[in-house]
């Protein structure tokens, strides 16, 4: 099973995806449109872009870095999370599922993915 | 809300800091042994503040687009780095180990 | 080619760099480290500006800001402008931004 089918599998997964570093693709399981994980993956895409350039900041101050090369990100709203590892995507109900292990889930397979953006 | 020594007994914290609407740094807490500064406290501040603000722009678009609320406001971010991970809310962040990082109860500790 | 830009008032350094972000060539004040550097932030720069224009398009429904050509990130004292593949370090004393972003336009590669 791979890691977006097995996301979306769990219990508050609205929408698991994932989408090329380039932007020209994106596949989605689950509750969102066909154009709404384009969305998605658009924006996804632009703060993984941030979150990979302001971890190369972070080095410049500190060798070794532990927060570089970035991993992922989750931002979180009043009802809903969403969580990115590489390129990978989750969206959450914040009642329903467990952040740690999403996160955890999605850290275990994806954490450790080369950092070229491609 | 919990103050930033009760913060640095979340599991795996190393930091707990407070920030300006601006990002700059006002207050911290650094546990001894690691190779944190202030000034790369401050770094990571503005790293919280901008990633919030991009968010609260995505979720600003997204509930428009969409008419899916629950985005807004963005009431968190998290970074997570190689080893490390920041956890940021409102004007106060925690930097935790990410083998031992509880997010949820950081989030919760920060009063989301 | 690119060095005549220095020739623009205020302009301290130009880099012309490639589409992974890697240096293609320096002039200027600044050592080779940190011209590889200014070299790396404006091309993570340039992808971010990107991917943010691509949002505004799809949030505003209007067209007109992809793809997005340039920027300028205008410090106190410096500004960093940047166009297509070339990025230069800009006092802002004696340089005309106008002038800078005409000069980088007409030479992009």
């Amino acid at each position: 099973m791979s890691i977006v089918a097995e996301l979306a599998a769990r219990p508050g997964v609205i929408a698991a995806g994932e989408y090329s570093y380039r932007g020209d693709r994106f596949q989605c399981k689950g509750e969102l449109s066909e154009e709404h994980a384009r969305m998605a993956s658009i924006m996804c895409r632009a703060t993984n872009l941030s979150a990979h350039m302001q971890a190369h900041f972070l080095a410049l101050g500190m060798d070794p870095c532990p927060f570089n090369p970035a991993s992922g990100w989750s931002v979180r709203g009043p009802h809903f999370t969403v969580c990115v590892m590489a390129n990978v995507f989750c969206f959450l109900d914040n009642t329903a599922t467990s952040l740690n292990e999403v996160m955890r889930l999605m850290h275990k397979h994806l954490g450790r993915e080369p950092e070229d953006l491609i | 809300m919990q103050s930033l020594d009760e913060l640095m007994k979340l599991p795996g914290a190393i930091a707990s800091f407070e920030f300006s609407d601006r990002g700059e740094l006002t207050e911290h807490c650094l546990a001894e042994g690691n190779e944190l500064t202030p000034d790369i406290l401050d770094l990571v501040s503005h790293v919280c503040i901008a990633n919030i603000s991009i968010a609260t722009m995505q979720a600003r678009g997204w509930e428009k687009v969409t008419g899916q609320a629950g985005f807004y406001p963005v009431e968190g971010f998290t970074l997570v780095g190689f080893d490390w991970s920041t956890v940021s809310s409102g004007n106060r962040g925690v930097i935790l180990r990410n083998e031992e990082a509880d997010y949820q109860a950081t989030y919760d500790a920060l009063g989301v | 080619m690119i060095r005549r830009l220095l020739a623009i008032d205020g302009v301290n350094a130009v880099c012309h760099f490639r589409d992974d972000g890697a240096l293609v060539e320096g002039h200027g004040v600044l050592e080779e480290q940190h011209m590889a550097g200014l070299a790396m932030f404006a091309h993570d720069y340039r992808r971010i500006l990107q991917s943010h224009a691509d949002q505004l398009s799809m949030f505003s429904q209007v067209r007109g800001w992809t793809p997005p050509k340039g920027w300028i990130v205008h410090g106190r004292e410096a500004t960093v402008c940047s166009f297509g593949n070339l990025v230069c370090l800009v006092d802002n004393r004696e340089a005309s931004l106008s002038e800078v972003m005409r000069e980088l336009a007409d030479t992009q590669y």
